[in-house]
């Protein structure tokens, strides 16, 4: 999971990051195949090297060794909303099919419940030129329509440009099953591979939203011993992010 | 009067320096107070406990990403009205406070994002009456802010030379800026160490900035590295010296988060009848914040709290 997330990061970006997988990610592209990336948090850190797995994204353990500590104005405003992040690397509770996030509530039986809300996540999501979702793969996770639309994909199934947002919306979901992508005239997410050990029933069976089988499936590559090392040893030797979903 | 630190250049020459109590009197109940800290960094705990304890009621609470600060004051039932872009315990856990209470509907709740907040607040320190953002579009939190409280703080626009659809963002004017810094001087002049979120567009929009400082240093210090500075003194009313003034979370090149003590409270929190035993116990119970200290930690866990110098944590 984090090796896919991994692979899908440019050498050379510039890249907002959360805190979690999407960092843990970010950082394994940067030990392996992209050393010029440029991490960014929302809080006003660029560049950063983190020690002694975070807890969070003010965490003194985060921002160490950045090259730069500002604030959100610089992060978010003059990065984000200028246009000059590539990609926005965000978790989530629910991706719907448009790829629409929800952060922000769950409807168990009626009973609605609140979590972290958006943050920075919306702002991510409405501005950078592409954004990557990583998150579990259960069917209640990705259901047809987000039981709240905290941050914008393609909403209703419309572009970007005709929604009135700038940046390019939702290019892969990362999931511990699958890799997904966007269909470039439905904007419905797309299967692009599924990982080693599981097949296209399983993921669709544990997607909510239609998935079709692709003709060109591929598997998702496995990470290589290196990968695996720089993960367990480097970057979560603890274990708090990645858990068995590598 | 409060210690001010060392040395007789560090005397509080302007009298600017005031304790938390003196300070806290001057809250009145309904002000829209604004919090400085972020999830569990740098909140200004010392404040909201003297806030909880002198019973004020109804606060307006706007704040970037609400943490320990914000979900202690909507526990203790200070807060009518929040303002926010966000919350977390980090991996503590959510704001269980802040989350029941939208879920009881006990106080009205505006939802906004990180950015949407900072260029409410930076409007409002450059004297703007709106600014527009490209965030919020086409998106559930717009609208519902649309449709509930905050409806009369954003609207759809278009750039007059471009025709671009924006939102209209409401600048926002806190009455009182808490923020919670490393190092001040007796004049007010701040520095922040480490990463600053929007603590200098929400400090600077607001009419009334007080100060809460780890430690006072002299104006010499200031001026020999005045670029620094990020609040200058004499945008600030009042400087309080309280080291240790936002544990149990943590200050950058100071001290650590205090992670039992986060536990500690997120197994009261989660639960609406044992919140007010916490309150009780540890605010209610202390009468200033040094005796929260003392009830809280001993000086040998406090000690393995401070920061190592080369690491800042």
């Amino acid at each position: 999971m984090a090796a896919a997330g991994a692979r899908e990061l440019k050498d050379g970006e510039t890249v907002v990051v959360g805190i979690g997988l999407p960092q843990v990610a970010c950082f394994l592209a940067k030990a392996t195949h992209a050393p010029g990336l440029t991490p960014l948090l929302e809080i006003g850190v660029a560049n950063m090297q983190p020690k002694d797995t975070p807890v969070g994204l003010a965490d003194s353990r985060i921002f160490y060794r950045a090259t730069c500590w500002s604030g959100f104005l610089d992060v978010m405003g003059m990065n984000l909303h200028r246009g000059l992040v590539d990609t926005g690397f965000l978790g989530a509770l629910e991706v719907d099919r448009f790829g629409n996030i929800n952060t922000t509530l769950s409807r168990q039986g009626g009973k609605v419940r609140y979590f972290n809300g958006s943050a920075g996540g919306n702002d991510v999501a409405s501005l950078a030129k592409r954004v990557i979702i990583i998150m579990r793969h259960e069917r209640r996770k990705l259901p047809v329509a987000v039981s709240h639309l905290t941050s914008p994909g393609f909403p209703g199934g419309k572009s970007r440009a005709e929604s009135g947002l700038r940046g390019g919306g939702p290019h892969r979901i990362i999931t511990d099953k699958a890799v997904l992508g966007f269909d470039g005239e439905t904007r419905t997410a797309r299967l692009i591979s599924v990982h080693p050990g599981t097949s296209f029933e399983e993921v669709a069976a544990n997607t909510g939203f239609p998935l079709r089988r692709p003709d060109d499936l591929a598997e998702t590559p496995l990470p290589s011993a290196e990968q695996l090392r720089i993960l367990r040893e480097e970057i979560d030797p603890k274990s708090v992010y990645l858990g068995q979903a590598i | 009067m409060a210690p001010t630190g060392p040395g007789e250049a560090g005397a509080d020459l302007t009298g600017k320096i005031r304790t938390l109590a003196e300070v806290v009197k001057t809250v009145p109940d309904g002000a829209h107070v604004a919090l400085g800290g972020f999830a569990i960094a740098r909140n200004p705990i010392a404040v909201v406990h003297e806030l909880i304890r002198r019973n004020k009621r109804n606060l307006t609470l706007s704040q970037g990403v609400a943490g320990l600060d914000t979900d202690l004051l909507v526990g203790a039932g200070a807060v009518r009205h929040l303002i926010i872009g966000g919350g977390s315990l980090d991996r503590f856990g959510p704001v269980h406070c802040v989350n029941r209470a939208r879920e009881t509907g006990s106080l009205v709740y505006e939802d906004w994002t990180s950015l949407s907040i900072c260029f409410r607040y930076l409007a409002g320190a450059l004297g703007l009456s709106f600014i527009p953002i490209k965030s919020l579009i086409a998106s559930e939190i717009l609208a519902r802010l649309e449709g509930g409280a905050g409806s009369d703080q954003v609207k759809a626009m278009q750039c007059p030379f471009t025709g671009e659809p924006y939102v209209a963002l409401k600048a926002l004017v806190p009455d009182i800026c808490f923020l919670h810094v490393q190092i001040a001087d007796a004049e007010g002049n701040c520095r922040i160490l480490g990463p600053r979120w929007d603590n200098e567009e929400q400090a600077k929009a607001a009419k009334r900035i007080i100060v809460v400082a780890e430690e006072i240093v002299p104006t010499d210090e200031i001026r020999r590295e005045p670029e620094r500075t990020i609040i200058p003194g004499h945008r600030v009313e009042a400087i309080i010296h309280q080291p240790f003034g936002a544990y149990p979370a943590s200050v950058f090149g100071c001290y650590d988060y205090d992670a039992n003590h986060l536990k500690l409270y997120v197994e009261h929190a989660r639960d609406p009848a044992r919140v007010f035993d916490y309150i009780d116990k540890y605010i209610l119970g202390s009468s200033d914040h040094w005796a929260w200290l003392a009830k809280a930690a001993d000086m040998r866990q406090l000690s393995a709290l401070k920061a190592e110098r080369n690491l800042g944590y």
